[in-house]
């Protein structure tokens, strides 16, 4: 027992010794990167991957903490960050526009200083290898013919990123979204599962998600929403070759309080700039399948614009909006 | 499998940095396996930072080894405290706790440990003979097989309490109540959330398990404190008998199997595992009135079922980058930052981690078993700790516990709630392991209903059209009805043997 008092005291004076360091302008604080969801998941380790470069390349003059709120999906965490000032960073993602779209939040990505966009995934479409569908228009004719014949998994809610890519596609064939049946399973490990035992027809879900299986020749990806083929899968088209206007980004970012000075803001767009042309930012892409996104804090403002009105269209025909 | 590529797993699994690891993993995971709250998915995810720097094998055998360890660990407090730790310890409290009572605690936390240890290596060897065709069957499970498994999991549950069936059902669709918090999956509707976000992601079970087993613990020996005599308690030898050992044999190689393959289904998992087998076992056995009232088989049976159940949930992790379980998701998010991207080709592309990793599991439940029975006599101790120190411990681990599950004092609340929640059910006799099984199982049970549902354009037939369905069905039927055909049978035979009495 006493030992334990012991290693509290001495967690106690690190903690305190910690604070103490930095000194300039900016940051005259602990920085803090708030993930807004539990530990391991996609958001914690952005976050946590961040926080280690910025460390480890001594890029910014003082501590940074990653902060894990979980809940709302985003929503705790986000509000979190809004009555903090600029030492307060939150990692984010479309589920920043699309939780306002379909009602169950007040926030939009105007309530916050975009930062930057740092990365992004591909969203594929993917059918078991023995599927009758051999190309996207096999499967997208299905639908017009009969849109309940094929069932879709999808994970882990409806309006995210993978529902509304989906979404996008049929719509260019004339078939209502609303029409079709998505199964929505937990996350996107359990759509997969569900496809290779041959529970749902489709699965639109993250490219990272299918691509072993598609090597593996367990599974055929039908598109892929880049635009252009990607590395290591050079088999598989685009949604744009096989004739739809689509390029469907999932990507994340990272954004500040509201009300942030225009000296914060260069501040973190030169650091968060910095960051991502380190060989180590490289790394953590490859091994997550992300592909290089950067946009600044003013470029990503006009993406998120841009998004909100593309969601808003997506969210309506799916049926979900309000 | 390559018998030169296993040789070299196992010397690299013995190589010391790495044994020091499974060490070090096995002794966290018994420690945060034992505090209520406190589970494996927590002590993966806060290590996730140390694991950046590290080799990924090391990383993967340190994941793993706080994982079974938790399992270890978890039924320590279930023992002792009638708290258990984590979901799949919630069947250790059945007889473990009546053991401890009656003065054999020692015994319970030595048969605990050693069933503990011989499931682990049932499930590694399986892992080794069957990882492949296993991961193969449980793609098999679909929407409606999820729902009858989990069907399965409640009426076995329900079977449990029998001569209060009533008061176990309500206590079951209490549970089932709670699990219906929070966003709708299938809709996207959010239900019962009164615009609080923090709710939206529902009650989190285990903070229905802390409220309800420790603060409820706590509340109610705080009521019964001022009666309770100073008398010393017994703890008895800490090793069990021959007798006990005889008892216990059976149904540890028979729960090994058996929670291996439910640990291999993606979301079942230990809790599921452990019910089951515990169940099973109640119900085959010649002496099932005394389940409950501290038979070492009721203890030894669940606690091999979690331990292979957790070896079980690596299969669909590695062979197809399916995390089955809340632990093993947040091992996967390390795995990847690590470049790791576990899935069909990792056996080819680096057989040399898969068996590294294998042969660990393996050393891994030695050092297990042995750090578990040395700590027996320590930890037996907790029960001649006074209550005005012990409770308000408890009080304090419960409360942390409940904090790093999502870091919001909403969640205090609910502890406190559920609290007194527990300490209603144990005035009122109500039995609580259907509530918080039904927590834990509800709101997959009701997705998975819908999602079958819905795959067969309305029809109920889904849920008939398999030969696993068909046998789930079976089981479920048989465990309702078993005991009480059992029952009849044995009064039958008790009259006639009567009857044959008169006539002779």
């Amino acid at each position: 027992m006493k030992k334990i008092i012991l290693l509290i005291c001495i967690l106690f004076l690190a903690a305190c010794s910690n604070s103490a360091s930095g000194g300039n302008d900016f940051p005259t604080k602990n920085v803090e990167i708030v993930a807004p969801a539990s530990p391991g998941g996609g958001w914690d380790l952005t976050a946590r991957s961040v926080q280690k470069l910025l460390n480890d390349n001594n890029l910014v003059d003082a501590n940074i903490n990653v902060v894990n709120k979980p809940g709302g999906g985003g929503e705790v965490g986000w509000q979190y960050i809004q009555s903090k000032d600029a030492h307060n960073l939150a990692i984010n993602s479309s589920l920043l526009i699309t939780n306002n779209l379909l009602g169950t939040s007040d926030l939009t990505h105007k309530d916050f200083t975009p930062l930057a966009t740092l990365a992004t995934e591909w969203q594929a479409l993917a059918v078991p290898v023995d599927s009758e569908f051999k190309s996207l228009e096999d499967l997208m004719n299905q639908f017009k013919k009969d849109p309940k014949s094929v069932k879709v998994g999808v994970g882990p809610a409806l309006g995210n990123d993978d529902h509304l890519s989906f979404v996008q596609a049929v719509r260019e064939y004339d078939v209502d979204p609303k029409n079709v049946d998505f199964l929505v399973y937990e996350g996107g490990g359990d759509v997969v599962t569900a496809l290779l035992g041959g529970h749902v027809g489709v699965v639109t879900t993250s490219l990272s998600e299918v691509k072993e299986q598609h090597l593996a020749g367990k599974v055929r990806i039908l598109a892929i929403s880049s635009e252009e083929r990607v590395e290591g899968l050079e088999d598989v088209p685009t949604y744009q070759e096989e004739g739809l206007d689509i390029v469907f980004p999932h990507w994340r970012g990272i954004m500040g309080p509201p009300d942030m000075t225009e000296e914060e803001i260069a501040y973190w767009d030169e650091k968060l700039s910095e960051m991502v042309k380190t060989d180590q930012w490289q790394e953590v892409m490859k091994n997550n399948d992300w592909e290089g996104f950067y946009k600044n804090s003013s470029e990503t403002k006009k993406f998120l614009e841009e998004q909100t009105k593309l969601y808003q269209d997506l969210v309506n025909d799916s049926g979900l909006g309000q | 499998m390559d018998m030169s590529t296993f040789m070299q797993g196992l010397t690299t699994a013995l190589e010391p940095m790495n044994l020091l690891w499974i060490v070090i993993g096995g002794f966290l995971g018994t420690i945060v396996g034992m505090l209520p709250g406190l589970g494996p998915a927590t002590a993966v995810a806060v290590l996730i930072p140390v694991t950046f720097g590290m080799d990924p094998v090391s990383a993967l055998i340190l994941m793993a080894a706080i994982y079974y360890g938790a399992m270890y660990g978890g039924s320590r407090s279930s023992i002792l405290l009638n708290t258990p730790g984590d979901g799949s310890a919630i069947a250790a409290t059945f007889d473990g706790y009546p053991m401890a009572r009656k003065g054999m605690a020692g015994q319970a936390l030595a048969i605990s440990a050693v069933a503990s240890f011989i499931g682990g290596l049932i499930a590694v060897a399986g892992f080794i003979l069957l990882a492949e065709p296993l991961a193969n069957f449980a793609l098999k499970f679909g929407p409606a097989e999820y729902f009858l498994l989990m069907l399965l999991t409640l009426s076995a549950i329900i079977s449990l309490s029998i001569g209060r069936m009533v008061k176990g059902f309500i206590a079951m669709l209490i549970g089932l109540m709670l699990s219906t918090f929070g966003i709708d999956t299938q809709t996207g509707v959010y239900r019962f959330t009164f615009d609080i976000p923090h709710l939206s992601e529902g009650i989190d079970f285990l903070i229905v398990i802390i409220g309800i087993y420790a603060v409820g613990e706590v509340l109610y020996n705080l009521l019964t404190i001022d009666k309770q005599k100073k008398e010393k308690k017994k703890i008895g030898k800490v090793w069990f008998d021959k007798d006990q050992w005889k008892r216990s044999k059976w149904p540890i190689l028979r729960s090994g199997p058996i929670g291996f393959i439910v640990g291999v289904l993606p979301g079942a998992g230990g809790s599921i595992a452990s019910m089951i087998s515990y169940t099973t076992e109640k119900q085959i056995s010649k002496k099932s009135e005394e389940f409950g009232e501290g038979a070492p088989e009721g203890l030894a049976a669940p606690e091999s079922a979690n331990n292979s159940a957790s070896v079980g949930a690596m299969i669909p992790l590695l062979t197809m980058g399916i995390p089955g379980s809340g632990t093993t998701a947040v091992m996967l998010g390390a795995l990847i930052m690590l470049g790791i991207r576990p899935g069909p080709m990792l056996f080819e592309s680096d057989p040399g981690l898969v068996w590294t990793f294998v042969n660990s599991m393996f050393i891994g439940n030695i050092v297990l078993v042995i750090i578990n029975i040395a700590l027996v006599g320590l930890l037996v101790k907790i029960l001649d700790t006074p209550a005005k120190v012990l409770y308000p411990i408890i009080l304090l681990l419960a409360f942390i516990g409940t904090y790093t599950l999502s870091y919001s004092a909403i969640d205090f609340f609910l502890l406190i709630i559920f609290g007194y929640l527990g300490l209603l059910f144990k005035l009122f006799d109500f039995p609580i392991a259907p509530l918080v099984l039904a927590v834990i199982v509800g709101s997959d049970m009701e997705q998975n209903f819908r999602m079958a549902v819905l795959s067969s354009n309305g029809s109920l037939g889904v849920f008939f059209q398999s030969p696993i369905s068909i046998g789930l069905i079976i089981l479920t039927i048989l465990s309702l009805f078993y005991p009480l055909i059992m029952k009849l049978i044995r009064n039958r035979k008790r009259k006639h043997a009567s009857e044959q009495r008169k006539g002779a």
